[in-house]
């Protein structure tokens, strides 16, 4: 049971992108579709887990004093291996990402759980808390790219919605930045209205 | 407290064993990221004009198109004007009569800032359709008299692609010819013999030789200029053109005008003002070339 807490307190209850309210810059700038906003967030979660376990591993090594440029460099590490692979395998995907990418390295979410958890905690946990930042910030990523591709571009996932008279004007808004400012404040309001006090 | 040394240690034995792993991540990985990149500059250039072999002369700009003889059978060039929002990456395919075969325009995952919806239709194939088989004189908007019809809403992308498309042709187009028809530069002459591979011919008329063309390249400012000089051991020099330069735009390239390239017939230009390093590099290029060619031309 506290095993599960861990991993469902990333997820929902501490949601990195609409609770906590950190590594809004890449989840703003990647979720104008589906695609890239899953592709952004699984390339985080891949960073998040794996940190998350060496410095874990590491936590008993690594003096006080040094930690942060040692978590950087875990953490760029991890970050420049998803960037190698992403670019020899999805390259239309690391096209799409751009510079986010190589920015996972700054993304607070993944410095702050190797600070603030990993640290701290036995491997296992770690590997849970990092699986479920990681999801829980795919999954913001998702929700925004679906609002944003369904409004803005008429699609979901590249398959038609609406109809083809949709498709011809949607609200194009959508994919602009000022529109993932809206969808997100929007979502952001929704759930502090019907989910929060739940939890 | 930790001392000082073992901080140093510690930092220094995970920085060691994170190059390591990269490395070893970098050279499984790097020789298929060149190949995805290699693949998709080939689609994108089999999208324009269907060719055998494209083979490049300049470096992600200028491909020629061969056939399965290795007879060039069109070019490939890539223009960025700019947009509305940015550069617009453009690619067109152009075949031997100078006729487009096609373009295409860079989606926005590829580098294109164009407003989505409004200005990145430039991308969408009922834009694009509208240059298939048009020449450079064709192209352009049809307020602007030509026969591209602009997207609604995106009259400044429209325009931008339009001036692209037809400042390509300009430059790129003279190098359909096959290695640029010697003849442009000595027109006087009947017949040319290659002496050294698309680079020295002998201008020949009936028996007699008239003089020499060749191709030369030199170092400008902004990148390299090849050039090619018409020289007859009587009359001096009876024609330059200009085959590729990248210079600034409406400074360094002020080298292709006619009124300073026909300068040359009459002896050695003066540089021009203000594009003193591409006009000097061109003039040093076309005078220096002579000296070395000399021979032939008599």
């Amino acid at each position: 049971m506290r095993k599960l807490n861990i991993f469902t307190r990333g997820l929902i209850k501490d949601n990195a992108v609409f609770v906590l309210m950190i590594g809004l810059c890449p989840a703003l700038a990647t979720s104008s579709t589906v695609r890239d906003g899953v592709g952004m967030g699984l390339a985080a979660t891949f960073v998040v887990v794996f940190s998350n376990l060496i410095i874990s591993i590491l936590r008993k090594k690594i003096p006080n004093e040094v930690r942060i440029p040692i978590f950087i460099l875990v953490i760029s590490t991890f970050v420049t291996i998803i960037d190698y692979t992403m670019q020899a395998f999805q390259p239309d995907l690391y096209r799409a990402l751009g510079v986010f990418v190589p920015l996972i390295v700054v993304n607070c979410m993944i410095l702050g759980r190797a600070e603030a958890f990993a640290s701290k905690n036995p491997v296992l946990d770690s590997i849970l808390d990092g699986l479920g930042t990681g999801l829980g910030f795919t999954l913001a990523l998702a929700i925004m790219g679906v609002t944003r591709e369904v409004l803005g571009n008429g699609t979901l996932l590249g398959f038609t919605v609406f109809g083809e008279s949709f498709k011809n004007s949607p609200v194009i808004f959508m994919l602009m930045s000022p529109g993932a400012f809206l969808v997100i404040g929007v979502l952001k309001a929704l759930i502090n209205k019907y989910v929060k006090k739940e939890l | 407290m930790t001392s000082t040394r073992q901080m140093i240690i510690t930092l220094f034995v995970v920085a060691v064993t994170c190059a390591v792993v990269l490395s070893f991540v970098y050279a499984f990985t790097e020789p298929r990221i060149a190949e995805t990149q290699a693949q998709l500059t080939l689609s994108g250039l089999k999208e324009v004009i269907t060719a055998h072999e494209y083979q490049e002369v300049v470096p992600d700009t200028l491909w020629l198109a061969l056939d399965s003889s290795g007879n060039r059978i069109g070019v490939v060039f890539r223009v960025f004007p700019q947009g509305y929002a940015g550069p617009i990456p453009i690619t067109v395919g152009l075949d031997t009569e100078g006729r487009i075969t096609g373009i295409r325009v860079a989606s926005a995952a590829e580098g294109l800032a164009e407003t989505p919806g409004l200005g990145a239709k430039i991308t969408q194939p009922s834009f694009t359709g509208q240059f298939k088989d048009r020449t450079a004189g064709e192209i352009g908007l049809e307020q602007d008299g030509g026969v591209i019809q602009a997207i609604t809403a995106a009259t400044i992308s429209s325009r931008a692609v339009t001036a692209g498309v037809k400042k390509g042709i300009e430059m790129y187009g003279e190098c359909l010819a096959p290695v640029c028809d010697p003849g442009l530069v000595f027109p006087e002459a009947d017949r040319f013999i290659e002496v050294i591979k698309d680079t020295l011919w002998r201008a020949v008329s009936g028996s007699d030789t008239l003089g020499m063309v060749f191709v030369g390249i030199v170092q400008g400012y902004l990148d390299d200029i090849s050039f090619m000089v018409g020289y007859s051991a009587d009359k001096g020099i009876t024609g330059v053109t200009i085959l590729y330069s990248q210079e600034t735009e409406g400074i360094g390239e002020l080298i292709r005008k006619k009124e300073f390239l026909e300068e040359f017939k009459t002896g050695r230009p003066d540089a021009i003002s203000g594009a003193t390093v591409s006009s000097e590099a061109l003039i040093n290029g076309v005078f220096s070339g002579i000296e070395r060619f000399r021979g032939h031309a008599e």
